[in-house]
């Protein structure tokens, strides 16, 4: 068996779940009798069937306790894949969603933008009144106090005095 | 009523502006109208006002009006009415006029001892200032 054969062998018994279930069944593995949802692997999957010393080899000096800790560690392997895509996911999820966040934002500033209120026009209100407060100011100014402005002055005192009798 | 309700009320606005015309209006008639209406009115803010506008106009006889009247001015009752017309005079870039009224306050036989007392303290402020 060549050594890409092996490979794609043991590629395939890594993970392929149902194969590894199978094999816990008749394998002496200690850690098949806990339950790692189906993605412990036995110890043997570093073992070769055949000694040859043209292979590769995957355990090295690797101890048989060694070689069970490895197989857990790689068992686990197969859970961090399953968090990293439920973490693509979401990551998927989040940007979907800030997507719409930013397409939703968007809208608003269009339809404020189609509303054509902005701060500088404002400030030109704001100034228009100050002027026509200004305006109306210079124009009593010209008026006679006594005939003119004195009669408007006890009106709106009045007025004001009655409002705050209300108030009051 | 509180002071920030009345300055939004409109018939204040509307006198606040009456007053300032009489500010700058150059005929001398002007004030004598803030002096029978604006200084007798029952309304604090109404009597600031008016008395800060007599100041702003800065002549002898609109100074006279809130140095040498008993009740009017520097003079008023209120304390905020007096100390805002005091502010004002303390702010005149030409203080001669006032000066001079304040003099004549103080040497003058015809007045309370009460209204010099207030005008020989603001002339020393003026003095001062």
């Amino acid at each position: 068996m060549s050594t890409i054969e092996k490979i794609t062998q043991l590629s395939h018994r890594i993970f392929n779940t149902s194969v590894s279930e199978n094999n816990v069944a008749r394998s002496s593995n200690p850690f098949a009798a806990s339950n790692f949802q189906k993605n412990i692997l036995t110890e043997d999957v570093f073992e070769s069937s055949k000694k040859n010393d043209n292979k590769v080899s995957f355990t090295g000096s690797l101890t048989a306790g060694s070689k069970r800790i490895y197989s857990t560690l790689v068992g686990s392997l197969g859970n961090i894949g399953d968090r990293f895509y439920e973490g693509i996911e979401s990551i998927v999820a989040f940007c979907g969603r800030m997507k719409e966040g930013v397409v939703n934002t968007w809208n608003k500033i269009q339809e404020i933008g189609r509303t054509e209120v902005s701060f500088g026009k404002i400030g030109e209100m704001i100034k228009g009144l100050g002027h026509s407060r200004e305006k109306e100011i210079a124009k009593m100014a010209t008026l006679d106090p006594h005939s003119e402005v004195k009669p408007m002055l006890v009106e709106h005192l009045k007025a004001l005095e009655a409002d705050l009798a209300v108030a009051a | 009523m509180e002071k920030t309700m009345i300055k939004n009320n409109k018939n204040f606005n509307k006198v606040s502006d009456i007053i300032e015309s009489l500010t700058i209006n150059t005929n001398p008639d002007s004030v004598a109208v803030l002096e029978e209406i604006g200084t007798n009115s029952s309304i604090d803010e109404v009597r600031e006002l008016t008395s800060k506008a007599l100041v702003r106009r800065n002549e002898y006889n609109s100074l006279s009006v809130v140095i040498a009247n008993r009740g009017k001015g520097i003079n008023d009752m209120s304390t905020v009415v007096a100390m805002s017309t005091i502010n004002e005079l303390l702010s005149l870039d030409n203080k001669e006029e006032a000066m001079r009224v304040l003099e004549n306050t103080i040497s003058s036989e015809g007045f309370d001892e009460e209204v010099k007392e207030n005008a020989r303290s603001v002339k020393a402020l003026m003095a001062l200032s």
